[in-house]
This record gives structure tokens, sequence and C-alpha cells, in this order.
């Protein structure tokens, strides 16, 4: 210990180092059952070199990898994982809430026609657009579509029908319109339920 | 034999431990409690599972946290004190679950293994 090379030392600083990504108290008891290991395979066998007690615990890197590998994903673990250390991830909200977002924001808007309704439908219909686009459910090409086909698009079609048109004389074709748009969205929401991954 | 046969191979084994590394650990806590070393040195004596020992700690670590295991410190006649590993009664239930599957398992890939499967619509 009073070397000045101290090779205990210099391996444990490397597997802080390599463990650098891990919680700290994760990483300080990974520390403290390596030095625990090297003190008490030095106490049984005395005459054991440190460079083969440490070969033998392996390299820093393997080890501070496997510690990254059993904090971080709880799919093999037991019960009751999760919660602990990891950081609230992005995209987990459940697949159903963009799509009820999406789907519901144009009745919504039917149902209340009046000033607030609109408002908080588009509210409905960016919120769920941004969902779905930050959800891990879905890969790139199928959120493009669905953005496209769920909000993109009514949102123009609605503008552009209120800016040409509007006013009574339309109301039985904006019904029409509007219940097409409805069945168009709801079957992009049922497909992108069904193409979902877990 | 090609090049990077034995890295297959090593790959394997590597797969295989993964998966069953923590029941063995388990198991070798069932009848007394053990201090890391000492669990080291049963795995490295098996041949099979012997890993690069410092990759035993995090799982260690991940089964109390999980509450499979229990540890206390207890003194030793020589050296420092032992951190001892002890099953919970859920790590005892883990492990007589993962005991009850693995026959069925095992056999499951050995006839996997040693007969040809049959190709579907090839049955008299």
């Amino acid at each position: 210990m009073k070397t000045p090379a101290d090779p205990v030392r210099d391996y444990l600083a490397a597997v802080e180092r390599e463990a650098s990504a891990l919680p700290a108290d994760r990483r300080q008891e990974l520390l403290a059952d390596l030095a625990e290991h090297i003190e008490v395979t030095r106490a049984e066998h005395p005459d054991a070199a440190t460079g083969e007690v440490l070969s033998e615990l392996g390299d820093p890197r393997t080890i501070a990898a496997t510690a990254l590998a059993e904090a971080g994903n709880g799919a093999t673990g037991g019960p009751a994982r999760g919660s602990a250390g990891a950081p609230a991830r992005r995209g987990k909200v459940h697949p159903l809430v963009p799509l009820l977002m999406l789907t519901l924001s144009l009745p919504f808007m039917m149902v209340f026609p009046d000033h607030p309704g609109p408002l908080f439908g588009v509210l409905f219909r960016i919120t769920g657009a941004v969902l779905l686009c930050t959800s891990v459910h879905w890969i790139a090409v199928q959120k493009t579509t669905g953005v496209m086909l769920t909000a993109a698009l009514p949102t123009a079609v609605i503008v552009t029908w209120n800016l040409s048109s509007g006013g009574p004389a339309g109301d039985t074709p904006a019904l029409l319109a509007n219940l097409a748009m409805l069945a168009l969205v709801a079957g992009t929401a049922a497909w992108l339920w069904r193409v979902r991954r877990a | 034999m090609e090049p990077g046969d034995s890295t297959k191979q090593a790959r394997a084994a590597a797969q295989l431990r993964k998966g069953v590394l923590e029941y063995c650990v388990l198991a070798l806590m069932r009848d007394r409690p053990r201090y890391g070393v000492e669990l080291l040195h049963a795995l490295e004596d098996s041949g099979a599972l012997a890993t690069s020992q410092g990759t035993v700690y995090p799982l260690l670590s991940r089964l109390r946290r999980d509450d499979l295991v229990t540890t206390t410190w207890q003194e030793s006649a020589s050296g420092p004190p032992r951190r001892y590993y002890a099953l919970t009664d859920s790590g005892r239930a883990a492990l007589d679950e993962f005991a009850r599957v693995w026959p069925g398992f095992r056999n499951t890939v050995d006839s996997f293994l040693t007969t040809p499967h049959p190709s579907t619509g090839d049955l008299a």
C-alpha cells in the first residue's frame, strides 16, 4: 500500500472511470464489492501475486459493462424492477393515448363548435401528434403517415373549407366532410394500433 | 475449421451462461449462505460457468436489489469480515420455479439437436 504505484488502487480507479455512467450509489457498491473481493482473496492466498488476483477479476471495462447492463435493463430481472435509479424515459406513454387524442379531437370540435371547443380540439391534436412522434411504439415511417393522416390532413382540409366557404348553406356537406374525415382518422388510428410495437 | 469458429463457440457459451448464471448462483446458496469469493470459486470449478470473476458482483448486486438474496457480514478467523449471501423466500421461490422449468427446457433443446425436425405437411 505504501508503494507509489498501487495496482489495486489503479484497478479500482479504472473500474470507477469505466462505470461513470452508473448511478453513484451503484458505482460505490460495485467498488466496495471488488475491494472486498481483493482483500479476501489476498487473505486466503497470501502468496498470490496481486497482478494475478486482479487479472482473474477481469477487465475493468467488462465489469463496468456488465454492471451497466444489470442496472439498465429490467427485462431479465425479477420482480419490482425499473423504478430504482432509472430516469423517467420519454416515449413510454401508453400507445392508446396519442391515438385517442388524435381521433377524438375531431368529434370534440364537431360537438363543441363554439369558441373554446376548437381551441381544445387543436391542442388535443397537437399533443397527440407530439406523443405519437416521441413514442417508442412506432417506427419513423409509421409516425409520419400517422401524423399526416390524423393531424395534418384534417387541419388542412378544415382550414381550407373555412376559408373558402363557411356559412350556414354548407351545413350538410360540412357534416358529411367531417364524418368522412373522422372515418379516415379513426381508420388510421386503428391501423397504428395494429402495427404498434409492444 | 474456419477462423472465427472458436469465437462463435465462445459466444454461444456466453449466451447460455448469461441465461442460467443467476439461477446457478442462487442454487449455490440453497443449503447455506456463501460469501462472494466462495461463490466465484464454485463457479470456476464448474468449468462451463466460469466467467470473468468481477462480472458476478453486478449480478449479486441485482439479486440483492431484487430481494432474491440478503447479505450479512460475518467475522472470519483469517482476514477481513466476509459478506455472506443467503436466499430470501422469493429467491428460493425463483430457484424452485427455475428447477421446475429447466428439465423440460433441456429436453426440448436436446430433442431439437438430436432428431431431425419434421417439416410441416410431411406427415403421413
